[in-house]
């Protein structure tokens, strides 16, 4: 069995030390965006939140906690390199991911980017600015480390003093449009998920003619329930000629993915992944859209761990290859 | 009782390796998950009745005090007794002094006597208990825990019950059982039992303070029985459960079955004080053909504690109808094995914090996913996400 405070140390000092939760540089987050000719300033930013970029490392540290937690040694391992300090020793044996997970991660990212613009979107991307944005000590509990955390990173924000923040993910469109302001004084710009930046511009977006063909959607939580944009990537997707299919659970009511407890209790969060996932194929639809990362990240592992074959796209993806020429 | 997060994953795990455990639980979901939603459409005037409990709460809670010294002249007026226990050892003294010991006693499903421990502790006296809700009476048979707070038993499969009442009421089963073959065989055991009762002990949906009525509601029958039968009624519940009124009080009931799923329910009770008849000269005689003595036992257990903390306030507006648990994804995986040893689900977790404190509440709090589609259907608008939030900053403050 896993040792939970150990794991939230090691995550509490990897963020203290470098200020992401996985131990790796700025590089990490940025790199995605060269050779695009974005500009580093603008009325309005980019903040990707680093969901994305850190998900396949995070996904890895997952999966190398669900093999501990199957044996003994689990929990004194952790313990011992808490203890040791030699957190980053053992990062470095649990982070290697692929480089197909990478290169996901990345695509996602400029398919973003490229649906701004064709939707006439000035975007700029301060990268010293992209910082991770601390949810996942926000959803922990890990209050102080959180609000130091967050005071930095609002800093940055501020710095470029821009009018809108657009976000990528649920999570960090949450944390930064919701939370940041409770936590950090004075804090309050306009923050969008590009979803909603490019729903209200959808009239501007030219995708290609004809049926694109039946996708099942999974709403994540964090959007449906928190920040309710539950119709704004329906539109979205018939816009760019796919058919959108509903599972059950869908829209307000949506189930979750299992992602917010698998670094805490691993073959429970599998479980949880396993049942969506199974209502998800049940749904008798074709690709399922997923618009959020960790979602992505848990949906693919359950498939896998249930031997089903199952494509699972990210919205951006999705709506990128329809955009017409 | 101490509560260690690792120790709660260890037994959550064994119920993930049990099919029987998981089919059970996947089957219930898939009858009880917006089962309220049904309800909601074909009697629109539930959401009436639920803005008028969420409001008789927030006043209740407001003014406890007042309302129990309401209650408790009310309840004089009706020839009834009032008993407050502070805790769990204070409630057990009580209903031990009231009960005695050789006795017979029954008891109708009651989540707060599973709180105290009162079964285990009249037995303990020499006396003799039986559940009579039928899930409970399982509970009982199996030395288990309730599994969920109106299905207690949802985690057994027909198999699994049939097996249970052979095997330790001595009944008879046809090999292959069906639901009817079980509730009759348990129904002829129980006859007896209720007629010979000395004493009759059920919890209370709801206590109105101007009437002194405690408010009961079922569809088995059974509370009918177990609070009808014996000489002596005796009533259990928290302190939270009183309202302002008795409209109120019905209203409670009324909205507590309809997000349980289960509406209209078959049969609502209410008992304002012992049986009674003036029908001889007009002189009232009390212990007619009901029970001659009625005692209401007010339990704190933490929830004046719980009252003085913004964290844990919120919460005790819940009316336990077990919505958020139907809608959980935690909970479809490990039922009431996460919440606590009493309570368990999203609600669980912050009734183990207010009766067992927030530090045991806190160890649970971690396995929340935050997911928030218990607070979509709580008819008491309970942040339950936010206020479990709240506990994992107690877990994580000791790291």
């Amino acid at each position: 069995m896993l040792d939970v405070r150990s794991i939230l140390r090691i995550l509490a000092d990897n963020i203290k030390r470098t200020g992401l939760p996985v131990p790796g540089d700025q590089g990490l987050l940025t790199s995605w965006s060269t050779g695009l000719g974005l500009s580093e300033k603008g009325d309005t930013i980019l903040y990707t939140g680093g969901l994305y970029q850190l998900l396949p490392y995070i996904e890895e540290f997952a999966e190398y906690l669900e093999k501990l937690e199957g044996g003994k040694a689990g929990g004194l391992l952790l313990k011992a390199a808490g203890r040791l300090g030699r957190l980053a020793n053992l990062s470095k044996i649990v982070v290697r991911p692929s480089r197909e997970k990478l290169e996901y991660s990345r695509q996602v990212l400029v398919s973003i980017v490229e649906l701004l613009r064709r939707a006439g979107v000035e975007i700029a991307y301060p990268g010293g600015v992209d910082s991770y944005s601390g949810v996942l000590l926000y959803d922990m509990g890990l209050d102080t480390v959180f609000v130091e955390h967050a005071r930095r990173v609002a800093q940055k924000l501020e710095s470029v003093g821009a009018e809108t923040i657009v976000t990528v993910d649920p999570h960090t469109t949450h944390v930064l449009r919701k939370v940041f302001p409770q936590y950090v004084e004075g804090f309050a710009p306009i923050v969008k998920s590009y979803i909603e930046v490019l729903a209200e511009n959808i009239d501007k977006l030219q995708f290609k003619q004809g049926d694109a063909g039946r996708v099942v959607i999974h709403d994540p939580c964090f959007y449906a329930r928190y920040e309710n944009i539950i119709d704004e990537p329906r539109q979205l997707l018939r816009r760019a000629g796919y058919t959108v299919v509903e599972p059950r659970r869908s829209g307000r009511m949506t189930y979750c993915c299992g992602g917010p407890v698998e670094s805490i209790a691993p073959r429970l969060s599998r479980r949880i992944a396993e049942t969506r996932a199974r209502e998800l194929d049940e749904a008798g639809g074709g690709t399922i859209v997923t618009l959020c990362p960790i979602c992505y990240s848990n949906l693919r592992r359950a498939y896998r761990g249930l031997g089903i074959e199952r494509d699972i796209q990210d919205l951006s993806i999705l709506l990128y290859r329809r955009l017409g020429p | 009782m101490s509560i260690v997060l690792e120790k709660v994953l260890e037994d959550i795990y064994r119920g993930l390796e049990d099919p029987e455990f998981s089919e059970a639980i996947s089957r219930s979901v898939s009858n009880a998950e917006g089962k309220h939603l049904r309800v909601k459409e074909m009697y629109p005037y539930v959401e009436e009745l639920r803005l008028q409990v969420l409001e008789a709460k927030k006043k209740a809670l407001e003014n406890i005090d007042y309302y129990i010294d309401q209650l408790a002249r009310s309840l004089e007026r009706n020839h009834g007794v009032l008993h407050i226990a502070g805790d769990r050892d204070e409630a057990q003294k009580i209903l031990g002094d009231l009960v005695g010991s050789g006795k017979l006693v029954v008891f109708s499903k009651s989540i707060v006597a599973e709180e105290l421990g009162l079964r285990e502790h009249l037995e303990s006296l020499g006396n003799r208990v039986w559940e009579t809700d039928l899930g409970q009476l399982l509970i009982q048979l199996e030395h288990g825990r309730p599994m969920h707070t109106t299905a207690p038993a949802v985690h057994l499969t027909i198999e699994q019950a049939a097996r249970l009442v052979r095997e330790k009421l001595g009944v008879e089963l046809p090999s292959s059982p069906e639901p009817e073959d079980i509730v009759s065989a348990v129904r002829r055991f129980l006859r007896e039992i209720y007629y010979r009762a000395d004493v009759g002990v059920s919890g209370a949906n709801a206590v109105a303070a101007d009437t002194g009525s405690i408010v009961l509601v079922e569809n088995e029958g059974n509370i009918r029985l177990v609070t009808g039968y014996p000489p002596i009624h005796i009533a259990v519940t928290g302190i939270e459960k009183i309202v302002p009124t008795l409209n109120d009080a019905i209203s409670y009931a009324l909205v507590q079955a309809a997000y349980a799923g289960l509406f209209p329910p078959t049969y609502l009770n209410v008992i304002s004080g012992p049986s009674n008849t003036a029908d001889i000269e007009h002189k009232r005689v009390y212990g007619a053909h009901g029970p001659r003595e009625l005692h209401l036992v007010l339990i704190d257990n933490g929830r004046r504690r719980a009252l003085l903390d913004p964290g844990l306030r919120d919460h005790l507006r819940c009316i336990r109808c077990g919505r958020c648990q139907w809608e959980c994804p935690v909970w479809h995986h490990t039922a009431n094995r996460w919440g606590g040893p009493t309570y368990g689900g999203p609600m669980g977790v912050l009734w183990t914090a207010i009766t067992l404190g927030k530090e045991a509440g806190a160890e649970l709090s971690m396995l929340c996913l935050g997911c928030a589609r218990c607070d979509e259907v709580c008819p008491m608008e309970i942040p339950l996400s936010m206020l479990i939030r709240g506990l994992k900053r107690v877990y994580s403050s000791k790291i």
